[in-house]
């Protein structure tokens, strides 16, 4: 029964690894490169969902002000640092990510103290479902999640921006030729690479604290989940999110908690070992 | 008129000439650092006409295209679309201004349906906008509608339908010639620069790319076509261009052009 549990919280985990990964693996399909600063978007929505939280006590408003916080700082990102580079190599981009990083978490270290900060929530009484007791929260965070990534995969897959999103990622110079603003699918990008991120970290906040480092330590894991799932492909990133949430609880018991982030690393290595291209990826770029 | 002129009349009215240009090309020149790719090449396509581009490998042609649509910039020379110069609009702005080009190898979004290669292309949709995702969903329903039903239209128009939901990488060469001359007219063009659109095309579908080309120059939409398959080309343009390295040697009527003595020396091996 207790690694029902362990299930459980590996899904919250693996839902909060799963949004950061697709917002990486968004970038890096469309944008061509490995963004660094994903991590600190994420704390950056862990605050902004912090303060509207303190102030409104719900969770609708929490995720909508975190929504809109981030997506406008990853469009303030793009506008000020990315688009400038545009054409520049990968790694010249991947490095300006990293600097942005850094920014974003001096600013936030700054402004708020590196203090660790928590979401004032109330105590309820948890649910038993087959003995297991569920948080009322947790499931509401779950939902949370798994809208957030219907609209994203929504907007990606029913829409036109998000054709153009996926065109653009098959073969920019083609889509350029085919009429297709770059601009705006560059500035669309940027908005639901943020709001991604901004869920992330308001769950993040909720389950754990909220602090200018939670977003750097999510990072490497949600990289991980990018390349486990197929660098570029969306479902890819959160199916690998899900499943290093769930390997990294259910090894606990075995490995204790410094070392399970251990096992899940080992468990993407040996998937990789047998499929270099992770579990959905047929080529790097969003399909 | 016997059937062979009344043809050859036909054809010749595709060369459109007395009307006014849509494309104008004028003194292009490109140089590669000390190469000469184009020296001072001129032509136009009258509206409505359609336009064949040939000459031997190297001459230029394709060149030629990657300049008139923005791809890379000409060293002298301008490009004036419907009388307006376009030097100045990147090829997405060339694109919506109305012309756009296929590749001599086809090109696709290779992960997307036939469907969604088509509709990735409508321009101007309010599902573009992120904002009006959320906040006018009545108003992008109603134009993805529309665009499904353009997209209907198209591929019943280039008998896609069969195939309208493969990913486009799982098609043929010449299913992929007719996903790309859809592709090209959900941008509501008015010129079409095809890039040897017969090249690995077997002669079923060489003639089926004909039709629809000849079907869509007579709703008014002109074309300047480079093709090395003559008796195909001779068959569709009213008007031949022909290049060597890097200049117009020769343009006019496709059969004077043919039987000029440059050309044979230059393109068909015959003798000056």
């Amino acid at each position: 029964m207790s690694y029902l549990v362990l299930v459980q919280n590996g899904i919250a985990q693996g839902l909060i690894i799963g949004l950061a990964a697709l917002s990486i693996t968004l970038v890096f399909g469309i944008a061509r490169f490995p963004n660094a600063a994903a991590g600190d978007m994420l704390t950056f929505g862990g605050y902004a969902g912090l303060f509207a939280f303190s102030a409104t006590h719900s969770l609708l408003a929490t995720g909508l002000a975190a929504i809109a916080a981030t997506a406008l700082l990853s469009l303030l990102m793009y506008y000020a640092v990315f688009r400038r580079l545009a054409g520049r190599s990968a790694v010249s981009l991947l490095v300006a990510s990293i600097g942005v990083a850094f920014m974003i978490r001096a600013v936030l270290g700054v402004s708020f103290g590196h203090g660790q900060l928590v979401y004032e929530i109330e105590l309820t009484r948890p649910y038993i479902v087959g003995g297991v007791r569920v948080s009322p929260l947790d499931l509401k965070l779950a939902l949370i999640a798994f809208v957030t990534l219907a609209a994203a995969f929504g907007v990606l897959y029913m829409t036109s921006i998000g054709r153009q999103m996926r065109a653009v990622a098959d073969n920019s110079d083609l889509a350029r030729v085919s009429g297709i603003r770059p601009q705006r699918v560059m500035a669309s990008l940027w908005l639901l690479a943020g709001a991604l991120t901004a869920i992330a970290g308001v769950m993040l906040g909720m389950k754990t604290i909220v602090a200018p480092e939670i977003g750097w330590e999510i990072l490497l894991p949600a990289f991980a989940a990018a390349i486990f799932g197929g660098i570029g492909s969306p479902i890819g990133a959160v199916a690998a999110g899900l499943i290093l949430g769930v390997a990294q609880e259910l090894s606990t018991p075995l490995v204790g908690f410094t070392y399970k982030i251990a096992v899940s690393f080992a468990v993407m290595c040996a998937v990789l070992v047998f499929r270099p291209r992770g579990l959905f990826g047929k080529a790097e770029a969003v399909r | 008129m016997n059937a062979i002129t009344h043809h050859n009349a036909i054809v010749a009215d595709r060369g459109a000439s007395g009307a006014p240009p849509v494309l104008e090309v004028e003194r292009i020149s490109k140089h590669f650092g000390g190469f000469c790719a184009l020296n001072d090449v001129s032509l136009s396509v009258p509206a409505g006409g359609l336009v064949g581009l040939i000459g031997p490998n190297g001459a230029g042609k394709s060149t030629l295209f990657s300049i008139i649509t923005g791809f890379i910039a000409p060293s002298e020379g301008t490009i004036r679309l419907r009388g307006s110069p376009v030097d100045t609009l990147s090829p997405f702005a060339r694109a919506r201004a109305g012309m756009v080009r296929t590749f001599q190898v086809p090109r696709e979004f290779s992960h997307l349906s036939v469907r969604e290669n088509l509709m990735a292309a409508i321009p101007d949709q309010a599902g573009e906008h992120l904002f009006d995702l959320f906040f006018k969903p009545q108003q992008v329903r109603i134009q993805e509608e529309q665009g499904a039903a353009l997209v209907e239209e198209t591929v019943d128009f280039l008998k896609l339908k069969r195939i309208a939901d493969l990913p486009a990488v799982k098609l043929s060469g010449g299913q992929k010639k007719l996903l790309e001359l859809g592709r090209v007219l959900m941008t509501r063009p008015s010129v079409i620069l095809l890039d040897e659109p017969f090249s690995g095309v077997n002669p079923v579908l060489i003639a089926e790319i004909i039709d629809r080309i000849i079907e869509l120059n007579e709703r008014g939409i002109s074309f300047l076509v480079i093709e090395h398959d003559l008796e195909a080309l001779t068959r569709l343009v009213g008007r031949l261009t022909v290049m060597d390295y890097g200049t117009v040697i020769a343009e006019g009527a496709p059969q004077a052009v043919l039987a000029d003595a440059r050309v044979r020396a230059a393109y068909l091996g015959g003798p000056a």
